[in-house]
């Protein structure tokens, strides 16, 4: 608990608190979640230095996310495919550089706000100009392979894990920045739009999650290939029933935040798995191992998301518009 | 290929980071004193100057087994202060305690020297990786390479974060540390007790155990010199914690670009 925000705390809220562990400062979840998005950030940015990204190949793999976009997307993304393919070793190293200086923004206290702003800046940028919107607006957008975009998760989780509180109470740490209303609204058209993707007619042919899985075979270690393999194999001619299946996982995800606090776990538990199944399986673990990931992809992300909506007992010492936290800070709370 | 002068970048700052650790060996001056051991500076020191001289050939020093045995040794012993702490504080000390990060450290230095492959490896050192022979080394096992990338993002987040405020568990804190008798309190003790942490040493001729205290705990001292330990200028625990964030990054891009 930041001093300033426990000079605040009524008696009984500090109650509330649980008495000494509340007086010495319990883990703050929300606090330990930024962290983690930190972390993310500082991995980006040093997958960013790789040597796959300074060669041409980089501006190529930029270059065909246009493919399938709107012209108006498109002309963009050719544009930057273009500066980086002319530029590549200045502007893949601004690209790092700008990451770097956004975790350590994220990780240090007194610039978490303002970290936080830039990094929902610069992922809306990179979403667009460097993923392509995550296909969403092409046939070929899955949630297996990526859709709707790793990086607008890193925009999403950055509003969400905002250091500020609108309410006295809210029932899962994503909630306490923008209420839970509006957090599980936001969860909902998520993960109904990863199971719309799910079935569409690209991914839902007899041989397309098999596809999907064994392309990621190439440059894998060898054990890693292998489970790709085999996990293609499962699938194959299942395209169908396979998608129905993640599909109606999916569904269940989305709804899961507004069941009772017992049944949310559940779903909670039921989008770890998925996440962890979609980032091992569909994306290779971002293809950090094959040396040309530019970042985690989608899996783990999502998985840090189901966490920010676990249901905790967060109570807040003052509304934030009355005694606003300092930022990053715990801001007088606590969660369990 | 990584243009050198990124890595140049990091060699660079590497070579700070060694000079501050042989700064602060050299304030505190723990030869003077019968039971201070400097293993957490040591360890900053020999790192990045293995590091540096990974990144930049022409600060190469010693041969690869030299490096090997060195980080073999560095990570028994800190594997050794590790169990030591969890005898004393928990279990929760294997990975949360102040000497976990530099375990996990000694451990990536050790693991880069003896996974690294071909065409690197052929050379002396790794000086392929720093572009002059134009190609670079990769490393056997890279799985292992990921996970101790992320454990050491992880640390050099942890250390971030409670280096620029208070400790959000309360375990550490910013206060200088408080001072055992008879000079017991180590050259290393800010940085091993973690980040910007107040730290305790057992009596001197003891073993030496450094524990981290709450900020209810520590009571700061208002004065003393390197002698006392004390902490203050070049010993301040925040400048072993800065050097510790600054190894971590820098070993966690090393260890992703020879995935």
């Amino acid at each position: 608990m930041s001093e300033i925000a426990a000079a605040g705390v009524r008696p009984a809220a500090r109650s509330r608190l649980g008495g000494a562990e509340a007086s010495r400062g319990a883990p703050d979840v929300r606090r330990l979640l930024q962290l983690a998005l930190a972390g993310i950030w500082l991995l980006d940015a040093l997958l960013q230095y790789q040597s796959f990204m300074f060669s041409k190949a980089f501006s190529q793999m930029i270059g065909g996310t246009a493919s399938g976009n709107p012209g108006v997307v498109a002309s963009p993304i050719t544009w930057n495919a273009t500066l980086v393919e002319h530029h590549a070793v200045l502007v893949n190293s601004i690209f790092a550089t700008i990451q770097l200086i956004l975790a350590i923004g994220i990780a240090w206290r007194p610039t978490v706000r303002l970290a936080l702003a830039a990094s929902i800046a610069w992922a809306l940028g990179v979403w667009w100009f460097g993923e392509g919107l995550g296909m969403v607006l092409t046939s070929s957008a899955s949630p297996v392979n990526g859709a709707p975009g790793a990086v607008v998760i890193y925009a999403l989780l950055a509003v969400l894990l905002w250091p500020t509180d609108r309410s006295v109470s809210a029932p899962f740490t994503a909630a306490r920045a923008v209420g839970a209303p509006v957090a599980r609204a936001l969860w909902l058209v998520l993960w109904l739009s990863l199971a719309y993707f799910a079935l569409l007619p690209g991914n839902r042919g007899p041989q397309a999650l098999n596809g999907m899985i064994a392309g990621m075979e190439s440059g894998e270690p060898g054990w890693l290939a292998a489970i790709d393999r085999n996990a293609a194999a499962l699938v194959a001619h299942q395209g169908l029933a396979a998608s129905i299946v993640l599909a109606v996982a999916l569904v269940i995800i989305a709804v899961g935040v507004y069941l009772p606090a017992p049944a949310a776990k559940g779903t909670l538990v039921l989008a770890l798995v998925v996440a962890a199944v979609i980032w091992a399986f569909g994306e290779a673990f971002g293809t950090i191992l094959t040396g040309g990931g530019t970042d985690p992809n989608s899996g783990l992300l999502l998985a840090l998301l189901a966490l920010t909506y676990w249901p905790v007992r967060t109570a807040v010492t003052a509304p934030a518009r009355t005694a606003p936290a300092p930022a990053g800070a715990n801001e007088g709370t606590t969660a369990s | 290929m990584t243009p050198s002068w990124i890595l140049d970048i990091f060699a660079a700052l590497m070579l700070v980071v060694a000079a501050v650790s042989a700064g602060r060996l050299v304030a505190a001056q723990p030869w003077r004193q019968r039971a201070a051991l400097a293993d957490i500076d040591v360890a900053h020191l020999l790192m990045a100057i293995a590091m540096a001289g990974m990144l930049a050939p022409s600060l190469q020093t010693l041969p690869n087994g030299a490096w090997e045995v060195i980080f073999g040794v560095l990570t028994a012993w800190f594997a050794y202060r590790v169990v030591r702490d969890a005898q004393v504080s928990g279990v929760r000390a294997l990975a949360g305690g102040h000497c976990a990060p530099h375990l996990i450290h000694a451990a990536a230095m050790l693991y880069m020297f003896l996974a690294l492959t071909a065409p690197a490896a052929h050379g002396s050192g790794m000086s392929g990786m720093g572009g002059a022979a134009g190609t670079m080394g990769t490393l056997s096992l890279p799985f292992l390479a990921f996970i101790f990338a992320l454990a050491l993002i992880g640390y050099s987040i942890w250390d971030l974060d409670q280096l620029s405020g208070p400790g959000a568990s309360g375990h550490y804190s910013l206060a200088v540390a408080r001072v055992a008798p008879a000079g017991a309190v180590l050259a290393g003790v800010g940085a091993g007790a973690g980040p910007g942490a107040a730290a305790v040493s057992e009596p001197a001729g003891s073993a030496v155990v450094t524990e981290p205290v709450t900020a209810s705990q520590a009571q700061p001292v208002g004065a003393g010199g390197p002698a006392s330990g004390t902490g203050r200028g070049i010993l301040a625990p925040w400048v072993a914690t800065s050097s510790r964030i600054a190894m971590g990054v820098t070993m966690a891009f090393m260890l992703l670009i020879l995935i």
